[in-house]
């Protein structure tokens, strides 16, 4: 898929649809759970599918429906979402060097969740400058579409769906761990990038496995980056 | 829904928002600061490690399985396996990913069947 490099510009946001395909085997399952979850917490399918459409935060949807339903305090609700999302801060720096100065990327950085930025930080560099802004429309579009749709999905009929293909929600979101691992695996260049991109896995691993999964994800990648620059490999690799 | 819900989940929205896009304007104001540097270089070292590091974290937390048995970690490592397997062979994206979710529900659906 990857070395099917896009020729023109007007083809660049079906090159980010396709690309950005493998997420909805992720997505899908994930927001259906999020529309059925929403409506036994009592809202109605339409409050359930505003509030994917507008927060679009995957686990903090979940964290929020939960306190609100729980009896919570709305500001400390709020906060907690929020907080929930802040790892989110440092995925728009990192594609900063690739984004021209079109002011669409201001609109669609509301897309800019975990997954987009992995497919987006890898595939970014690769594009011609004229066809980022596409593909990454098309990508990030899919992927919010698929969530919003997956909501109202599984808060109409999650119920029967759950209950009539039982297995299908449990092999599809493996489409998500498969897609990062080809996102990480082409950055194991030298043994140093390597490592600290194991740690960074391994403590993650970690995290979640103890029920920390959300505040790991910055841990864990704050581990392997501390690994990466107080590791050193002699001789180092010429491309680091 | 209450008015006061409606108000938190806009307050949620909006705060999202901008916990996305105010470090994009950050960088961006940076980047033409440092007008000629290449863009790469012009990036804090901390944060150009931290981007590779938080897909390795995301890889890390779906690594995970939802059954924490050995039926699912076996699925999650044959997936692993045939995602690898594939994507050295093609280094493309669409094809390890449909070979990665191939074996890991084919493991499920056998280790299913009574």
């Amino acid at each position: 898929m990857i070395d099917q490099a896009t020729s023109a510009p007007s083809r660049a946001w079906l090159s980010g649809v396709r690309e950005a395909f493998p997420l909805l085997g992720g997505y899908v399952p994930v927001a259906i759970s999020f529309g059925l979850i929403a409506v036994q917490a009592g809202l109605t399918a339409w409050e359930a599918t505003l509030i994917s459409t507008l927060i679009y935060a995957g686990a903090s949807q979940f964290l929020l429906i939960g306190m609100i339903a729980g009896g919570a305090p709305l500001w400390l609700a709020v906060a907690m979402t929020l907080l929930l999302n802040v790892r989110h801060a440092v995925y728009g720096p990192n594609l900063a060097p690739w984004l021209d100065r079109s002011r669409w990327w201001l609109v669609l950085m509301h897309g800019l969740t975990d997954q987009v930025f992995a497919l987006a930080h890898h595939r970014l560099p690769q594009l011609p400058e004229a066809q980022r802004l596409g593909w990454f429309t098309g990508a990030a579009l899919l992927a919010w579409t698929s969530w919003i749709l997956g909501t109202l999905l599984g808060a109409l009929a999650g119920d029967w769906l759950m209950a009539r293909w039982p297995l299908l929600g449990e092999i599809l979101p493996f489409a998500l761990p498969a897609l990062f691992l080809v996102l990480v695996a082409p950055r194991c260049t030298s043994k140093r990038w390597s490592l600290a991109l194991m740690i960074s896995i391994g403590v993650a691993m970690l995290c979640s496995l103890v029920g920390y999964t959300n505040i790991g994800i910055p841990i864990a990648a704050a581990c392997g980056a501390l690994c990466f620059t107080l590791v050193r490999f002699t001789p180092e690799a010429p491309h680091e | 829904m209450s008015n006061d819900l409606w108000l938190a989940l806009l307050a949620t929205a909006l705060g999202t928002l901008l916990i996305r896009l105010l470090p994009l304007l950050w960088m961006q104001r940076r980047l033409r600061r440092l007008d000629g540097a290449d863009g790469i270089e012009a990036m804090p070292r901390w944060l150009s490690l931290l981007g590779p590091m938080m897909v390795a974290a995301v890889l890390g937390v779906s690594l995970v399985p939802d059954r924490l048995d050995a039926i699912g970690w076996l699925a999650t490592g044959i997936g692993v396996l045939a995602t690898l397997v594939v994507w050295y062979r093609r280094r493309s994206l669409g094809w390890p990913v449909v070979a990665g979710v191939t074996a890991f529900g084919l493991v499920e659906v056998l280790a299913a069947l009574p």
